[in-house]
């Protein structure tokens, strides 16, 4: 994406960013409203950009064909999780398998694997409305995995998860990295840490910082951040850099 | 991690798992109740005949099912925003209008299948003690055209406006448009009640309309190009829906995100829709009460107008009492009413051999100002003489719950309609323009009473054939039944020589209730 802007009225959740990702986990991390959730959601073809140009999967979404053909390798977890409470698990990845059109025969073999994956065979029938938050989220990863996307979006993830489950999803993410370019959206440091192979920081609609975790870190030994980790030191020091600046 | 079993299931299309988990299950057991307790209970309650009966699937199915078709699919259609889960579904690849179809079939699915076994129920009920004919298809037609439109407005509503009292609101609104329908059909008149003829609860007359005449479909294919294109035009709009919903500031970017295609079939499913509703509205104006029901010229067939072959059920020897075999259940009852009065008057110059049903054209037809040709009059007519009598006079007041049934006041309606034909001839019509039938002189009355009284029905109550308060027949209902009273007390061979003598000036209101022996 080049100088990519969203506006809400006067409001500019999203200010000429500039960003490009390949085969990894991209960590897109920034405090309330710095126009994370705005970013992934044009990225997901949801919304339109204001202004700039947005190429995903070398196609432009735009275009009616080509955003058909995004969707179709795209996975999409959004913050809030909605759902339809009388499906069994399997139903909802199901559900969204088909809409996403994955072939209909391979549907079944997929839908399994991706209910394995998040480590919900036990609860393959159960209705969501019988599960807890953390189940939910993980239904909800289920089915952005479920058409083995090329494009991986997830919007806070862990949000919810146990540290047993959140350990388990950050091996499954780095594990989706290996082939498909996966965003996730976050303010947990700790997530882009372990999981994560670059960072992208965001305040006030900008990207403000764009390297490894370990440049971020070193942001901190060098800066002036404040936090129990490193991370956290650079994840401070940079905003505060950032808030200085403005 | 366990295995999840599914590798070796087949393949689920989304509308199957729509139908598995449709929101219309929930209220099915509601649905079957209300269907008992409205629909069949009167259904059943009516004789088994088959186009009085069928018209309950419009006059009050229709009622049962439409508002929860229209409240359950508004309830789908808004689930996405109910559900906060509109930014998911939008990242697929299948379009919202896709989505939309998988919902409204897995609605429309349920709603159609409990309303067909309701239709099935009533028709198999029907089978059972229905003595002639077969089951009418034209109201199961009009009946699911306008369940489907139920489920349309209320899908659109829910589509459009996808908040938590849209259900509801959905549900009291077609139940208020299904109630003016059904009012506006109660007092529909041929050109004046376009709307109430529109109303499906218009069916054919409750009489025996199909019975000796074929019902005309022209209403029936009128309120179904009717609905049909409300339904059209709805679909035309939800296809149409994102754009309205999107964006009124960027249109042509909207177009573009929703696709030109969808929108030249939105907009042709709108004009299409709303032209077919357009010519139903104006062929239904044309509409008149004819023989085979309502009639609309431009749709009618005119060569169906013949009566329907038929051997009518008899009963009795020297006196026949005949009904048509779709009220074949009646026989016994006319029979038993009729013979005894017949025998009273057996013998006597002009009296019946025989008594049969004839069309209702001139009672329920004819009170809206429709006169048929060829169709026979009702009363006492022809050499020898046979009495003709209607549906509605003859048989109607046994329609209902049997076990509701004034049966001897029956009886006694249906013998005085038979003696005051046999004694006072056909009925008078008084002077001026508020004309009205005249009663039979006291004379006739006395005469007609003390016949009744002999065979042990109750007399009738002539005090009630009065203008203004005043006997129309100059005397007092005390006076009358004192007259009655002593023709009743002759011997029957001498009230017999008496009315074989005097019949004719009877009949001529030459005699005076003074005169009586």
């Amino acid at each position: 994406m080049s100088g990519i802007t969203r506006k809400f009225g006067r409001n500019v959740a999203v200010d000429a960013v500039t960003l490009d990702a390949g085969p990894g986990v991209l960590g897109l991390l920034g405090p309330n409203g710095a126009g994370k959730t705005s970013l992934l959601r044009m990225l997901a073809t949801i919304l339109p950009p204001s202004s700039g140009n947005l190429t995903l999967l070398d196609r432009d979404p735009r275009n009616p064909a080509d955003r058909r053909e995004i969707r179709r390798r795209l996975g999409y977890l959004p913050q809030h999780l909605g759902y339809y409470p009388s499906f069994t698990v399997v139903e909802f990845v199901e559900y969204f398998a088909l809409l996403k059109e994955v072939p209909p025969h391979l549907v079944p073999k997929a839908v399994a694997a991706a209910v394995e994956k998040v480590d919900l065979g036990p609860k393959a029938k159960a209705k969501l409305r019988t599960l807890s938050g953390g189940m939910l989220r993980r239904v909800g990863i289920a089915q952005a995995i479920v058409n083995e996307p090329e494009l991986l979006l997830f919007d806070e993830p862990t949000a919810g998860l146990d540290p047993e489950q959140r350990v388990a999803f950050r091996a499954l993410i780095r594990d989706l990295g290996q082939s498909a370019t996966v965003v996730v959206s976050t303010h947990l440091v700790e997530d882009v840490g372990a999981a994560c192979t670059e960072v992208a920081l965001m305040s006030n609609g900008k990207v403000v910082f764009r390297g490894t975790p370990e440049e971020l870190t070193a942001r901190g030994e060098a800066g002036q951040g404040v936090g129990d980790a490193p991370l956290e030191r650079g994840y401070s020091a940079i905003l505060a850099a950032a808030r200085s600046a403005s | 991690m366990t295995a999840v079993a599914l590798s070796r299931s087949r393949p689920v299309p989304v509308l199957r798992i729509e139908i598995r988990r449709s929101v219309v299950l929930w209220a099915v057991p509601l649905l079957l109740a209300l269907f008992y307790f409205d629909s069949f209970r009167t259904a059943t309650g009516f004789p088994p005949v088959w186009t009085v009966r069928s018209s309950v699937i419009t006059s009050h199915m229709i009622a049962d099912f439409g508002p929860f078709a229209a409240g359950l699919a508004a309830w789908v259609a808004s689930r996405e925003g109910r559900r906060k889960i509109g930014d998911l579904v939008a990242t697929t690849v299948r379009p919202a209008w896709a989505r939309q179809a998988s919902a409204l079939g897995a609605t429309l699915f349920w709603l159609l299948l409990a309303f067909l076994a309701g239709v099935a129920a009533i028709y198999i009920d029907t089978a059972l003690s229905a003595t002639w004919g077969g089951p009418p298809l034209w109201p199961v037609a009009v009946g699911v055209v306008e369940l489907v439109t139920f489920a349309v407005i209320g899908f659109t509503a829910g589509a459009l406006f996808p908040g938590r009292f849209t259900a509801p609101l959905a549900a009291i609104g077609t139940f208020l448009l299904a109630e003016i329908g059904f009012h506006g059909a109660e007092s529909v008149r041929p050109g004046t009640s376009t709307y109430g003829l529109l109303s499906p609860a218009t069916t054919v007359p409750l009489g025996d309309v199909g019975v000796f005449y074929r019902v005309a479909p022209d209403l029936a294919i009128a309120q179904v190009m009717f609905m049909g294109g409300v339904t059209i035009a709805l679909l035309g709009l939800l296809t149409l829906a994102p754009v309205l919903r999107v964006s009124y500031r960027r249109p042509l970017s909207v177009v573009s995100s929703v696709g030109r295609w969808l929108c030249i079939a939105g907009v042709a499913l709108l004009v299409a829709g709303v032209a077919a509703a357009a010519t139903a509205f104006s062929l239904t104006g044309t509409a008149r009460m004819g023989v085979s029901g309502w009639e609309i010229s431009a749709l009618h067939d005119a060569a169906s107008d013949q009566p329907i072959p038929y051997t009518p059920d008899c009963a009795g020897n020297s006196f026949q009492v005949c009904v048509h075999p779709a009220f074949s259940g009646f026989l016994g009852s006319a029979n038993a009413a009729l013979q005894p009065v017949a025998a009273e008057i057996a013998g006597l110059p002009g009296a019946p051999v025989r008594a049969e049903q004839v069309p209702s054209g001139d009672g329920i037809l004819g009170s809206q100002g429709m006169n048929f040709a060829g169709v026979p009059k009702p009363g006492l007519s022809g050499t020898p003489a046979v009495y003709r009598y209607i549906s509605d006079d003859g048989l109607a007041p046994l329609w209902g719950s049997p076990a509701g049934v004034d049966n001897a006041g029956w009886r006694a309606g249906f013998q005085q309609e038979f003696l005051t034909a046999f004694v006072a001839g056909p009925p008078q019509t008084g002077p001026g323009p508020d004309a009205f039938v005249q009663a039979p002189t006291a004379a006739q009355q006395a005469v007609i009473t003390a016949l009744m009284t002999k065979v042990g029905s109750q007399p009738p109550g002539w005090g009630e054939n009065t203008t203004n308060g005043a006997p129309t027949a100059g005397a007092t209902p005390g006076q009358i039944a004192a007259a009655a009273q002593r023709f009743a007390s002759l011997s029957p061979a001498a009230r017999h020589a008496w009315l074989a003598a005097n019949l004719p000036a009877l009949r001529a209101g030459a005699i005076t209730r003074a005169q009586l022996p």
